[in-house]
Parts: C-alpha cells; sequence; structure tokens
C-alpha cells in the first residue's frame, strides 16, 4: 500500500455510504482499512439478500451473490478488508475488543445508541488503546433534543437547509439525485480523523469525533444561513443561477438530453461569447451588454441563447466556446464519466477487477500527492472474505478457531446459514 | 477549516481585495456574506503580487509557512516564479485547489461550480427528465473540493509529522472530489446498464412531497420504517403485506402505492408527522428553511450557532461541521477588512 496513511491502520463499523465513502478515502490514502460487517443484517448497500442481480452482471459467471454484487456498496468500499463478527455475541464482541489495540482508528455511522448498546462506547475502546482516534457519524449528531432520531441522506437533505435551496426557481423544494449528504459527511468525516491523527502525532492522544450529518451538510450551506442572520431573509431556489454573473446556466443542444453549462463572470467573457455566437447585435443591446443590465433581464438573456445552443451539438459548442475564454463544460452522463479520458489520465477513474461483479471504471482518490501518490486500487471486499486472513495476521489465531467462530455463526461469509 | 481548528492562516489579497468581497448577495453594511463566512478567523495582508517588491514580501511569507494553499493556474504560478519547485522549500505543503486540477488540457480554462457540476455527472441526476438538469445549491464543489484539500493538506502533515522536512505538493481538483462523491451513481449506471437520468416526475420515492404546512421526504430504506410509517398514516394493508418490505420490491412498483401514501402524507403538518415518526425511529425529513433551523430546538440544543469571540460578536454564524473532543472547532474573529493585518506583517509580527 502506498500514500501519505501507508502505515495507519482503521478497524471500522461502518457502512451505507458516509462512513463507508470516509473509511474508503482513508483505504486510498495508503491506511489498511478493516471493515467489520455482520451477516445477519448486511450493510443495507450490499442490498437485500435475495435481490435480484444487476442486468450488466447476469451474463457474468462470477457474480453469484448479489450482496457482493452491489454498485453501490462496491462504488464506496475500494482499498478494503472486510471481516464478520455477530458483535451481539461475546465471543463475537470479544473479538473486536481483541482487535482494538491493533486500531488507529475507529470509525461508525450507527445510529447513536447502538454503540452504547454493544458495551462499547469511546470510554471502553480508550481505556483499552488510549491512543485510539473514534469518529462517530450519526444524523443529528450525540446531545440534543433528536440525538436518537435516525436519518439517511434523503432525510439529512431536507432537515439540514439543503433540499429548500435545491429546484428550478418556480418549483418546489427538491432532493439532489443521489443522497448528496452522505458525500458530505463522509469528505468532513475524513477531515475529523486526519486532523486527529496529525494532533496525535504531536500529542500522543487520542480523542473522540461527533459528526451531525445535518450539521456538516448545513455548513456547505452556511451563508445561506448566514444571510438569513445578517439580513433576515430567506434565499430562495435559485436553479442554476448566480446572484452575481449572468448568462449562468444550463443550455439545451442539438439531440436527446443534451445540454451545455455556460457561464460569464465578466463583460469580457460575454463579449467572448458574443463574438463566438456570431451575435455582435447581443454585444449593442443595452438590455445584454453589461453584466448588471443581464441580470436584471435574465429571463430573456436565457430565452435567446437556448435559441441558439439548440441549434449546436453540445461537443462542437464547448469546444467553439472554450477557445473564446468561456466558462463551459458539457453535462456529462454517468456512462460519459465513467469514459472520460480526462479523469483517466490523472488516474482517478480507473479500472477495477472486482472478485465477483467483473471488471468496471470506478471512481478511485480524487487527491494527487507529490511525493506519497496514493495510486493503490483494490476492488470492495466480498463480505467476510478477509475474516481469516486478518484475524491470523493481528491475532495470530489459527484456522480452527475461524471455523469454530464461523460455526456458531459470529463470522463467515454471505447470509446466516 | 485550517484556521477553524487552530492554524495561524494569513490571507495575501490583491489591492482591492479579494474577488469573493465583489460576490452578492452582501449583508446590510455592504459586505460579501459569502466572505464574511469563509474568511473568519484569518488574517489578512494586502500585497500586488505582481509587483516584484511585493511579491519578495510574499514569498518571506512563505518561508514562514507550513502550508501554502493556490488557486491560481499553472501559467500564472510559473509566470510569478511562485510554482512549488521554484520555491525551494521542501518541507512546505503546497496544496492546488482549482476547477480542472493543475494537468492536461483543461489546466488554464475558467471553471467554477457550474461548470463542475455539468463535468462531474452531478447535474446529469439533479432536476427533472423535462426540464434542464441542476447544480447542486450554492456552492457544492467548491465546499467539497475545499473540505477535500482541507483533508489531502492534513494527510501530508500526517507524513511529515512522521518524516521531518518531507513537505509535498498536493493537487486537488473540484471536478475530481465531485466525481468521487458521484462514484455510486457511476458504478450503477455501470452494473445497470442505463444511465441513471433524471427524475421523470416528482414522488415520495425521490424526495420532498406537500404536506399540509409545507413539503416532507419520507425515503423509506428499511422494512420496518415501511410498516411503521405506513401504519402512522392509517395504510394498513401497505404495511401488513410483506412484499412492501424489500426496496428493489417498492422501486419496481412504486406506482401502486405513491399516491395513496402522499395524499395520506397531505392531512400532516411537517413537524407533527416527523415527531410522530421520530418516536417510531423512522427516517424521515420535513423541509427546514433556514429560517426553521435557526429556531431549531436539536440544533440549538446542540449549541451549533457561534457568536465569534472577537469582531463581529452579535451574529450567530454556522458552527462546526464535526466536533472534536480534544481540539474543539473555535470561531475567534469575524472576516478581517482587506489588509487589516498588514501593519502586523511590516513590523514582523
Amino acid at each position: 500500500m502506498n500514500g501519505p496513511l501507508a502505515g495507519i491502520r482503521g478497524i471500522v463499523l461502518t457502512q451505507a455510504w458516509a462512513g463507508a465513502f470516509c473509511t474508503e478515502m482513508l483505504g486510498l490514502l495508503g491506511a489498511d482499512i478493516v471493515q467489520v460487517e455482520v451477516r445477519k443484517r448486511p450493510d443495507s448497500w450490499r442490498g437485500d439478500y435475495h435481490a435480484p442481480m444487476a442486468k450488466m452482471l447476469q451474463g457474468i459467471p462470477t457474480a453469484e451473490h448479489p450482496w457482493n454484487c452491489n454498485a453501490l456498496y462496491n462504488s464506496v468500499n475500494l482499498n478494503k478488508r472486510c471481516i464478520t463478527l455477530d458483535l451481539q455475541t461475546p465471543e463475537g464482541l470479544d473479538v473486536f475488543k481483541r482487535l482494538l489495540p491493533f486500531a488507529d482508528v475507529v470509525a461508525e455511522n450507527f445510529s447513536p445508541r447502538v454503540l452504547g448498546n454493544l458495551g462499547l462506547g469511546y470510554d471502553v475502546m480508550k481505556a483499552i488503546n488510549p491512543r485510539v482516534i473514534l469518529c462517530s457519524l450519526s444524523a443529528y449528531g450525540r446531545g440534543g433534543p433528536w440525538e436518537n432520531v435516525p436519518g439517511i441522506g434523503g432525510t439529512i437533505e431536507p432537515t439540514s437547509g439543503m433540499s429548500a435551496l435545491l429546484g428550478y426557481p418556480d418549483g418546489p423544494p427538491m432532493n439532489s439525485g443521489q443522497m448528496y449528504p452522505d458525500a458530505v459527511a463522509g469528505l468532513h468525516a475524513l477531515s475529523a480523523i486526519l486532523t486527529a491523527l496529525h494532533h496525535r502525532n504531536r500529542s500522543g492522544h487520542g480523542q473522540y469525533i461527533d459528526l451531525s450529518m445535518q450539521e456538516a451538510n448545513l455548513v456547505q450551506i452556511g451563508d445561506a444561513a448566514l444571510e438569513y442572520q445578517l439580513t433576515g431573509s430567506v434565499r430562495g431556489r435559485m436553479g442554476n443561477r448566480h446572484h452575481t454573473f449572468a448568462p449562468h446556466g444550463i443550455f439545451r443542444c442539438a439531440g436527446d438530453d443534451r445540454w451545455v453549462a455556460l457561464a460569464c463572470e465578466s463583460d469580457d467573457q460575454w463579449g467572448g461569447l458574443c463574438v463566438a455566437a456570431g451575435h455582435d447585435d447581443w454585444r449593442s443591446d443595452p438590455r445584454l451588454a453589461m453584466n448588471d443590465a443581464r441580470k436584471a433581464n435574465e429571463d430573456a438573456l436565457e430565452a435567446t441563447i437556448n435559441v441558439w445552443t439548440r441549434e449546436w451539438d453540445r461537443d462542437a459548442l464547448v469546444a467553439h466556446l472554450r477557445n473564446a475564454g468561456v466558462t463551459v463544460a458539457p453535462v456529462l452522463t454517468a456512462q460519459e464519466l465513467a469514459a472520460d479520458g480526462r479523469l483517466r489520465e490523472r488516474g482517478v477513474v480507473v479500472e477495477v477487477g472486482h472478485d465477483e461483479a467483473g471488471r468496471w471504471p470506478q471512481v478511485a482518490s480524487p487527491l494527487h500527492f507529490s511525493r506519497t501518490p496514493a495510486t493503490d486500487v483494490r476492488p470492495a471486499p466480498l463480505l467476510g472474505q478477509h475474516t481469516a486472513e486478518v484475524l491470523s495476521e493481528l491475532l495470530g489465531m489459527g484456522r480452527a478457531d475461524y471455523e469454530q467462530l464461523v460455526a456458531e455463526g459470529i463470522s463467515g461469509m454471505g447470509p446466516p446459514d | 477549516m485550517l484556521a477553524d481548528f487552530g492554524a495561524s492562516v494569513v490571507m495575501v489579497e490583491p489591492p482591492g481585495g479579494s474577488p469573493i468581497r465583489a460576490l452578492a448577495p452582501s449583508g446590510r453594511d455592504g459586505t460579501s456574506i459569502l466572505a464574511a463566512y469563509v474568511l473568519a478567523n484569518k488574517q489578512s495582508v494586502v500585497l500586488d503580487i505582481e509587483d516584484g517588491g511585493q511579491r519578495e514580501l510574499v514569498r518571506g511569507l512563505i518561508g514562514r509557512a507550513d502550508v501554502l494553499v493556490s488557486s491560481a493556474r499553472p501559467s500564472t504560478l510559473a509566470r510569478l516564479g511562485l510554482g512549488y519547485a521554484g520555491l525551494r522549500q521542501p518541507s512546505l505543503i503546497m496544496a492546488h485547489v482549482t476547477p480542472f486540477g493543475m494537468t492536461g488540457d483543461l489546466a488554464e480554462a475558467p471553471g467554477n461550480d457550474l461548470a463542475v457540476a455539468a463535468l462531474s455527472g452531478w447535474a446529469s441526476i439533479n432536476g427533472l427528465a423535462d426540464r434542464e438538469p441542476l447544480k447542486p445549491s450554492g456552492w457544492q464543489s467548491s465546499f467539497c473540493a475545499g473540505t477535500a484539500a482541507y483533508a489531502a493538506i492534513l494527510a501530508a502533515l500526517h507524513h511529515r509529522d512522521l518524516y521531518p522536512g518531507e513537505g509535498q505538493e498536493v493537487d486537488v481538483a473540484e471536478v475530481e472530489v465531485m466525481a468521487a462523491a458521484f462514484a455510486p451513481a457511476m458504478l450503477g449506471a455501470m452494473y445497470s446498464g442505463e444511465g441513471r437520468g433524471r427524475r421523470k416526475e416528482i414522488d415520495m420515492t425521490g424526495g420532498p412531497v406537500p404536506v399540509a404546512d409545507g413539503y416532507f421526504a419520507l425515503t423509506i430504506s428499511r422494512a420496518h420504517f415501511w410498516r411503521d410509517a405506513m401504519n402512522l398514516l392509517g395504510l394498513t394493508d401497505l404495511a401488513e403485506d410483506p412484499r412492501w418490505e424489500a426496496s428493489y420490491y417498492r422501486a419496481a412498483h412504486k406506482d401502486e402505492y405513491v399516491h395513496r401514501v402522499e395524499a395520506a402524507m397531505r392531512e400532516w403538518n411537517k413537524m407533527d408527522l416527523f415527531d410522530e415518526l421520530a418516536g417510531r425511529r423512522v427516517v424521515a425529513g420535513p423541509v427546514l428553511t433556514m429560517e426553521d433551523l435557526a429556531e431549531n430546538d436539536h440544533l440549538g440544543g446542540r449549541g451549533f450557532w457561534t457568536k465569534p469571540t472577537e469582531g463581529q460578536t452579535s451574529i450567530d454564524y454556522p458552527g462546526p461541521s464535526f466536533r472534536m473532543s480534544e481540539t474543539p472547532w473555535e470561531l475567534r474573529n469575524s472576516a478581517p477588512s482587506p489588509g487589516q493585518h498588514s501593519n502586523q506583517m511590516e513590523s514582523g509580527t
């Protein structure tokens, strides 16, 4: 393993997206991440045990088990080893506690009661390993009246204020296309853990981190919160518009569902766009010449631009406007992103061979380090794939003891027997 | 974030101030609200980096820095002699945070949150199928990339802790951070063989729907959420039929229930429905506005809103995105005025 975190180990209880993404990033940066899962209650992102196999995997002979072939799970659990332990059994809990001395980091995103119910609060972990850093991600954090209220990305988006800001100016509040608050929480949890590691390097002390997904997401729209505090006004939904600049939007191109994002953040950029469009008349139109006027006439401006862009092939228009110095980008679909040459050239999209699901493009680490490059990419683990390996490596456990854990249903692979 | 967790952060601004100070909306005193938010806890010195003599002062500051953060394009750094190699300071950690990264054919191209939303895939799944794609609201690419860059800087500091003197250069592209956040949708499209696309319509499976006094998201994941929510809404036949407990089944047959559930939800006020569902430990989300959040009992109980200890001290700022037991977040100063700390720099403090 390479990367700035080589030599760091996480024994983690993360699941779904936020927690799993956080610890995946630790793994992508070089840490050894041992993810502890439970057979009788699989990670919700492994899906239902009896879910149908995804369409493109149906012809792949190794794609046998839906819980190992879920795109959601496999997308956010690169560079991990997976062990299974039933922490609700004394034996499972004991094994987990014996692993704790080997952990620099423990992370979890259960709802807040769970860790305490398991007898695994921070005090317990700290007594076993005073240097351990424990990061808890939950919907609403520790303390406060909503402490034990469960939440997921789709409900944190509305309760953090994000949904109220997302949508068309003439439409209702919306959620993102995919549970965006989880990704935000994962990035902030990663930041928290690395801050704690740096502190530990200097002080020798671990610490406890309490992350509320609601708060982490509210921080990312904190300017709207501060706007309310400073002016009393509640920001509305702005679609793709910008407070200051116009044009700033996504416009239709020729063909089916083809779109271009374009913006002018100066009158020079606008001049470049007018020349590129062959529309000197836009530059001389007093409603469009200067940014303030364009902002005041934005509906008319956008209608004018839409008439022009829809005659254009998307990619031809992007190339044309890039030459003119306009801020411009094609709206890429997921398939186009997977094929994107720039992301592949920079090693952010890479082909990853998974033991069951086959070889597919995946997103690896977006962070590039000159001295400690983090370029090692391994596929998401199968459920329970590394239990024997990890317990042998860290605890010196023999095969017979592992088989005993499996026989008792405490460990093993796949659904409960 | 560096400043909030205790670092001394000096922002070098051009004469006339950082461009962020010109962004709307503004507070009553005319200062940019975005600037007030993201410049808090920093010190400001004004220096014209295009002027040779003043650039030497900037280099002097860099010489005393652990970390240098830049959003400049590669050609600008090269022209000014401020590229990492040229600084000849091996222990320095230099982080670049730019829309498209420091290499490749877009390294010099202008970019912003809108362009990043388009190029990272996010716009293609936000919004409605028959309307234009939507960027995430506000400045999500900027905040995500800033947070990722903070993490990258801490990772580099960690390496330098273990190997003293070993600084490095870190390249963080907004588009790549947002692509990492898009990973589930991308692999989902690979496995399913079809584009995810945008929603054809607004219904409860994808986000908020109307209730009596606003909007409410009832996005069900686990089986017991479904049973308990349907029972609360008086839809006992839906609660009792075990087929509905599996998420893939609900997704495939949503037309059979969404209209009934949404009609039942419209009888409720958002906070009443939330309180009842929370009591049953069902995930649920009332759409809260900034006004709602300013008065929210939970955030109040957590002590989230924070007044700076110096400067503009009567205003509630958003608090930390995470709480650390040993090294807490701290809001010391509201945003400095441009050049507020130039004198301190000149006097060598």
